[in-house]
C-alpha cells in the first residue's frame, strides 16, 4: 500500500486547487455537483401543483411560482403545468398568451413570473455586510420569441435591486440560462425572519416606466421604479403566438451553476406545504367535528408541516360553517353549535390553506 | 381584481370569554378567511386596503 502525499490537486488550467489537503489529515474540496440541500428554490422542477394544473387568473398555480402582471388591459393568458420539459425534467410552467394587449404593452404595464424566497432561507447570504456571498441562479427556458429578457433580484427589507438579462437564442427550444450575482455589500441586508427575502422576477414584457433606468446592469443599487424591469426587450403581450416556459430553477451559493438538485417528491411537497397545504379529502368526507361540551363541537385539522405564518383558508363543510378559533401555523380549529345528541354529523368537505409570501 | 372585506364579530362559543373578537376577516369575493396575523400576506393586503381609506363591512 502506498500513500500519495500532496498539499493540493488542481487542473493544469486552473488558478486554484480543486482539493486542498490540510496538515491535520482533513481536506476541503470544491465539488460542483451532486451535493445535497444546495438548491434554495423549492419546487424548481415544477412537479408540485396543489392548486391545480391550469389557471387564467393572475397569481399562484404551480407551488411557489406565480404570474405577476401589472396594469394590463385586454391581455389574457393561460398558465399551466406542462409535460413539455428539457431532458432530465418531466414538468414545466407554461405561460401562454390567449389575448394580446392591444397595441402592445403600455408604458405602465408589465408581465412576468415570480418566486419569493423566505428571508430566513437567504439571511446566510449576509447581504449588507462585507462578507456578502455570491449566488447563482440557473434555469431552463423555452419561448416563442427570441431576444433579450430581464430578471431582477429584489430585496424588500433593504429596497435593493439587481438587474440582469439573458437571451433566448432559438424559438421553441429549451435553453439553460445562468446568472451569477455578486453578494450585496450595500444596503441593510436581509432580515432573519419569515418575511420576504429575495424576489426573483422573470420579466416577459414591460413598459418604459419600468425599463428606463440609466443604471448599469449586473450590479446592486437602491430600488427605483425605472429599474424594475431594466433590460427587458421582448414583449410577450404582443401576440397570441407567444408563450414562455420555465423549469429546472436553482439558486445556490457560489459562482457555479451545478447540476439541478432533484429532491424526492415527498420532500419537495413538504417544503411546499409550508406555504400552501391542500388537504386532499377522500370522498369529500374529512375531519369530523367532535363534541367538546353539551351543545358544541370542535373540528381540528392538523397541518403536516408548520406553515410559514397563520394561514388564510377556504374550507367547505357538509353543513353550516364552524367559527374559527385561535388560528395557528400548526393547525386549524373551529367550533359549531351542535347538541351532543344531534343526529347529523358535521365534517369538512374540502380545505386549502395559504401562507404564501 | 379588487377585493372587499367583512368583519366577523365576536365569539359566541361556550368556554370562550365574552366579547372575544374572531381573529379573522372574510375576503368576500372568494370567501377566503384571513387570520389577523401581520405575517400573513393576505392580511397585509387587507391592512393596505384599509390604509387607503376603505372600510370593511360590519359583522352580522
Amino acid at each position: 500500500m502506498s500513500t500519495l502525499k500532496v498539499d493540493g490537486i488542481r487542473s493544469n488550467s486552473a488558478t486554484s486547487d480543486a482539493i486542498t489537503l490540510a496538515s491535520d489529515g482533513t481536506c476541503t474540496a470544491n465539488i460542483t455537483n451532486n451535493l445535497s440541500n444546495r438548491n434554495i428554490i423549492i419546487n424548481g422542477a415544477m412537479q408540485v401543483a396543489q392548486r391545480g394544473t391550469s389557471t387564467t387568473t393572475n397569481g399562484y398555480l404551480i407551488d411557489r411560482f406565480r404570474s405577476n402582471l401589472g396594469g394590463l388591459d385586454q391581455f389574457a393568458f393561460t398558465m399551466s403545468q406542462s409535460s413539455d420539459a428539457p431532458t432530465g425534467f418531466r414538468r414545466s410552467l407554461k405561460f401562454d398568451v390567449t389575448t394580446a394587449e392591444t397595441g402592445g404593452i403600455g408604458s405602465d404595464e408589465y408581465a412576468g413570473l415570480r418566486y419569493i424566497i423566505e428571508a430566513q432561507d437567504v439571511a446566510h447570504l449576509l447581504h449588507g455586510t462585507s462578507a456578502a456571498k455570491t449566488f447563482t441562479l440557473s434555469f431552463y427556458a423555452k419561448a416563442y420569441q427570441t431576444g433579450t429578457y430581464a430578471v431582477n433580484f429584489y430585496v424588500g427589507d433593504s429596497a435593493r435591486i439587481y438587474n440582469a438579462t439573458y437571451t433566448i437564442n432559438q424559438s421553441a427550444t429549451w435553453e439553460k440560462k445562468t446568472i451569477t450575482v455578486v453578494g450585496d455589500t450595500g444596503g441593510s441586508g436581509i432580515n432573519l425572519d419569515n418575511g420576504h427575502g429575495i424576489y426573483i422576477n422573470w420579466f416577459l414584457g414591460s413598459g418604459t416606466d419600468y425599463t428606463s433606468s440609466s443604471s448599469a446592469l449586473n450590479q446592486w443599487s437602491n430600488y427605483q421604479d425605472a429599474s424594475w424591469a431594466h433590460g427587458q426587450v421582448v414583449d410577450i403581450t404582443s401576440s397570441t403566438n407567444n408563450y414562455f416556459q420555465l423549469t429546472g430553477v436553482q439558486l445556490e451559493v457560489g459562482s457555479v451553476a451545478t447540476d439541478f438538485e432533484h429532491r424526492p417528491f415527498g420532500q419537495e411537497l413538504a417544503l411546499c406545504q409550508r406555504y400552501c397545504y391542500n388537504h386532499e379529502i377522500q370522498g369529500s368526507i374529512g375531519p369530523y367535528a367532535m363534541q367538546y361540551e353539551a351543545s358544541h363541537k370542535f373540528v381540528h385539522d392538523f397541518f403536516p408541516v408548520t406553515m410559514r405564518a397563520q394561514p388564510s383558508y377556504t374550507i367547505t363543510y357538509n353543513t353550516s360553517s364552524p367559527t374559527p378559533y385561535y388560528p395557528s401555523s400548526t393547525h386549524f380549529k373551529a367550533y359549531v353549535n351542535s347538541a351532543y345528541n344531534a343526529t347529523s354529523t358535521i365534517y369538512m368537505s374540502s380545505a386549502i390553506y395559504f401562507a404564501e409570501l | 381584481m379588487t377585493y372587499t372585506y367583512k368583519l366577523l364579530g365576536n365569539h359566541t362559543g361556550p368556554g370562550i370569554p365574552a366579547n372575544t373578537p374572531i381573529d379573522y376577516v372574510l375576503r368576500k369575493e372568494d370567501n377566503l378567511m384571513i387570520p389577523k396575523d401581520k405575517a400573513n400576506t393576505d392580511y397585509q393586503e387587507y391592512l393596505a386596503w384599509v390604509a387607503e381609506g376603505n372600510t370593511a363591512e360590519e359583522a352580522d
